[in-house]
């Protein structure tokens, strides 16, 4: 099947029904197998250390398990030699041993990179916070959305954004990456993006009901989305092109940032041009919905 | 550059039109404009702002050297040249040594030898001068001379870059509402036990409430006037029978809640100050908390355990050696005081304490007590005119192996001139300044709410480094792709894309190091590679708004200004959304986020300013008459 102006509708019909099976699967993992939270909203005690690259994670265990009490997550930090340690934080803080007294039987030279104690009271603040701040976002949008567009419009930009959200938040749940307080800040930055790419081509969508507004509404959303369609993919590849270029060079900790924003991206744009024009059809937008009302005589 | 990019198309005779249907309808000429034209003084704001920007952004460029501060007289540190040979004895690289009147700056070359160079330097400095100076870490500036006298400084960088410890402390504020119920209970009891009421009983409900049972109405009514003259921060209301309720009112609570964190802020800036870290930022965060970053500390250890204080403040009777159980306690001088082993009066007692002028016009500390210390005092003062009475500071801490231990020193000695009620006044402690830190330290003893320390970060000095060099490769890199792939996409109006793009990045940095306060961490390098790509979406819609006009079949200088026209309120839709998140990110977000949110909203800002005036400025110069209508984009 090619893609032609005549059977673009039939496009972005078949594009809509994909993007909302896309949200009920994501939907499905988030409810299904919840999100990797991060340190930042459970707490706990995460370390960065750096060893003799000869040392492996089997030898590290034991020894840090048994010293703590507790089970301790070793990771490999990318780099030989370098370990993350995850650990809920001691009950008795201050007679804990500290990690390179556990170490010391393995006789290496350990630098601590980094170490992070966060209070479990703390992490529940952030998540409460976070999720407070994605509300604050989302109803801000709403209200600036209905300002400036008539609802019909506004819910489809609408629905996009809700679609790249979740979309974003399924793969998290999916392949259980873990989602701290970066991972939330680009969340935050896909809200902004996604509706981005929707506002231009409602833009370009009002613009065209005004200016013909005898065209079906059909066309009139293909017109637009060809009118803007080089934009969005010059403007999204060059988004892409930097955003990759962070993932590919940025390193570890915005590793988690650099993917969200990249999958938030791909899903904007095109949410933006499957959702976010087949919704305002489904309520039966019109050109009428953009004219001036005439004032009447009587009074 | 431009002129070789214009060649063909640039056509010699400028071209009036009345706006878009100009050759079509019939206006009138006096609404005839001049096409694509700016006035000089938009070229002039334009120049001159960019270019105070990128002086403002180029100590950035330099960065930063580690130094450690040595505040002495001049003529009490040895010679600059002295100090140098040391430090090369020891294996320090030096860069350079300033030495001003009052202050002496030793300028490294790695930042992993600061801390070995502060112990040289005290050292060497403490064995000539026989005094003990102050040595501080420090960053300087790298940046030239004449840049830093124009007020130019670097971007400050966050703790994720530079390295260092931070802490969340929780002050426990439930702790104070909870002592000022117990002080009133103990107060209610002693009063009612005054005049003469029976079965009354006095009990705490919550944190900040208590419940008095009273016999009958009469009860009721003298114990509401006592509260009313002496307590009345507390709220009165009816309880079950003829008893009453009383609660702290929101405004005292709030009132103590500030008193008691500024209190606690002030205690950790003088006991860091102790660790003699110049840039440590200690901050109140939300209501109850503190946030202490302290920049190139690596070992938290330390630092906890000055934090950890906690302190306590009493009131002792001076003794003659001999004169039953007494002890020995240290002056700020070191001279021995000896005092009765138990305490007169607790600190805890203490009100409020305040530095003024007295009728002499010399310093007084003057000190309000609650009802219940007030008498205490006027007993024992009674017995005790003409002797003296010394404060007491006791600070608890834990040195680093983890030992708790209790330094006490007696923070000022004064003779009993009359009976004491509870409110009182020392005299002759010295100039202002002295009766002002007085009167800190003793409302530092009386306002003890617990500190706990619920957040602990730590950040290497190399993963910092590291970070800085991930951050910046990644810019570097997504930078660099996105030029080349406008100047291939758009050619000439990709250059000037470019060019919009370079200032673009020019002004977030001059900006960020304007704006006091603004600190750039890792997320916030990442805010800067998003803003990069964002930033070409402003050019990119207004180029294809200029395609779409030439397409309509208009001359290039035409499409250009309906291209332009046409694109902005797209362009300020668009934008305006990010900026609404942002905005939310900034203001409910904390320390690393809140960076992100800074370098994306001011992108947003810079790249509207560069993307829709400067790049039109410079088609307007290059393009602007261009009648010409056969031009490819």
């Amino acid at each position: 099947m090619n893609f032609t102006m005549k059977n673009a509708t039939k496009w972005r019909h078949f594009t809509s029904a994909v993007s909302i099976l896309l949200m009920v699967i994501s939907i499905f993992m988030v409810a299904t197998r919840g999100l990797n939270w991060g340190l930042d909203f459970t707490g706990g005690v995460v370390s960065e250390i750096q060893l003799d690259s000869k040392i492996t994670s089997s030898e590290i265990e034991p020894l840090l398990n048994s010293g703590l009490n507790q089970e301790v997550s070793v990771v490999s930090a990318g780099e030989q030699g370098r370990w993350v340690l995850r650990y809920a934080v001691p009950e008795n803080a201050e007679q804990a041993p500290s990690i390179k007294q556990l170490l010391a039987p393995l006789a290496t030279e350990i630098s601590v990179l980094n170490t992070s104690i966060v209070g479990p009271q703390v992490g529940q603040e952030l998540a409460e916070q976070g999720g407070l701040a994605l509300l604050v976002a989302v109803l801000c949008i709403l209200g600036y959305l209905s300002y400036r567009f008539e609802w019909r419009l506004a819910s489809g930009s609408l629905f996009a954004l809700a679609h790249d959200v979740i979309f974003v938040l399924g793969f998290f749940a999916a392949t259980q990456m873990e989602f701290n307080l970066t991972v939330l800040a680009a969340v935050m930055a896909i809200l902004g993006y996604s509706l981005n790419d929707s506002i231009i081509i409602a833009d370009r969508i009002r613009e065209l009901l005004i200016a013909k507004p005898n065209k079906p509404i059909q066309d009139i959303n293909n017109e637009a989305i060809a009118a803007t369609f080089s934009r969005t993919l010059v403007t999204s590849g060059t988004t892409l092109m930097t955003v990759g270029a962070l993932w590919l060079l940025g390193g570890g900790p915005l590793e988690g940032f650099a993917i969200a924003l990249f999958i938030g991206i791909i899903t904007g744009t095109w949410s933006s041009i499957s959702v976010g024009t087949s919704l305002p059809e489904f309520f039966g937008l019109r050109a009428e919905h953009y004219m001036p009302k005439p004032i009447t005589d009587e009074p | 550059m431009f002129a070789v990019l214009y060649s063909g198309n640039y056509s010699t005779t400028p071209e009036i039109t009345g706006g878009e249907y100009g050759a079509l309808t019939m206006r009138k000429p006096n609404k005839q404009r001049l096409l694509n034209h700016y006035p000089t003084w938009k070229y002039v704001v334009l120049v001159v702002t960019v270019l105070v920007m990128m002086l403002s952004a180029i100590p950035t460029w330099y960065g930063e050297n580690a130094a450690v501060q040595i505040a002495a007289k001049s003529t009490q540190v040895p010679s600059i040249l002295v100090l140098q040979q040391q430090l090369e004895n020891r294996g320090i690289d030096v860069k350079r040594i300033d030495q001003q009147e009052n202050k002496t700056v030793v300028v490294l070359q790695k930042e992993s030898q600061q801390t070995a160079a502060r112990t040289v330097l005290a050292e060497v400095i403490n064995d000539q001068a026989n005094s003990k100076s102050q040595l501080t870490l420090a960053l300087e500036p790298a940046a030239p001379q004449w840049l830093q006298s124009m007020g130019f400084s670097p971007i400050k960088l966050g703790l994720d870059l530079r390295g260092g410890v931070q802490f969340l402390l929780d002050v426990d504020i439930d702790q104070v509402f909870k002592a000022q119920g117990e002080q009133l209970s103990d107060e209610l009891r002693q009063q009612i036990r005054q005049e003469g009421i029976r079965g009354a009983r006095v009990e705490a409900s919550g944190v900040d409430g208590l419940i008095v049972h009273l016999p009958d109405t009469e009860a009721n009514r003298a114990v509401r006037k006592f509260i009313r003259q002496s307590y009345p921060q507390w709220q009165l209301t009816n309880g079950s029978g003829a008893g009453l309720k009383l609660a702290l009112k929101d405004d005292e609570k709030t009132a103590l809640r500030n008193l008691t964190v500024q209190q606690n802020l002030q205690t950790m800036r003088s006991r860091i100050e102790e660790l003699g870290i110049t840039e440590a930022l200690v901050q109140r965060q939300g209501e109850n908390r503190i946030r202490i970053e302290l920049p190139g500390v690596q070992d938290p250890a330390a630092a906890k355990n000055v934090i950890g204080a906690t302190a306590s403040l009493a009131f002792y009777s001076v003794k003659e050696p001999g004169t039953g159980s007494t002890m020995e306690m240290k002056d700020k001088d070191g001279h021995p005081v000896r005092v009765s082993r138990k305490p007169v009066l607790g600190g805890d007692h203490i009100v409020d304490a305040r530095a003024s002028f007295g009728e002499m016009g010399m310093s007084e500390v003057n000190i309000t007590l609650d009802h219940a210390g007030g008498k205490i005092m006027s007993d024992f003062s009674r017995h005790n005119i003409g002797k003296a009475m010394a404060t007491a500071f006791s600070e608890y801490s834990r040195d680093s192996e983890g030992n708790a231990k209790q330094t006490s020193s007696i923070i000022s000695v004064a003779t009993i001139q009359s009976q004491l009620g509870n409110r009182f006044r020392i005299t002759g402690a010295g100039a202002m300044q002295d009766a002002q830190e007085l009167a800190l330290l003793l409302r530092a003893g009386s306002l003890t709410a617990p500190v706990t320390i619920v957040e602990e970060r730590t950040i290497g000095p190399t993963l910092g480094a590291e970070n800085i060099e991930n951050g910046f490769a990644a810019l570097a890199l997504g930078l660099g792709m996105t030029l080349l792939f406008m100047a291939a996409w758009y050619r000439r109006l990709g250059w000037v894309a470019n060019v919009a793009l370079v200032a673009n990045m020019v002004m977030l940095f001059g900006l960020m190091a304007l704006i006091p306060g603004a600190v750039l961490t890792l997320p916030g390098i990442a805010g800067l590679v998003l803003t990069v790509g964002m930033a070409v979406d402003t050019n990119v819609l207004i180029f294809e708004r200029i395609k779409d006009k030439l397409k309509e079949g208009r001359s290039f200088a035409q499409a250009i200004d309906r291209g332009f026209s046409s694109a902005f309120s797209t362009i300020f839709d668009a934008n305006f959304t990010t900026m609404i998140t942002a905005v939310v990110l900034y203001a409910i977000g904390n320390g690393p986020i809140q960076g992100f949110a800074l370098t994306l909203g001011l992108g947003l800002l810079t790249s509207m300013f560069t993307g829709i005036f400067a790049s039109r400025a410079i088609i307007n110069l290059v393009w602007g008459r261009d009648a010409s209508r056969e031009v490819r984009v």
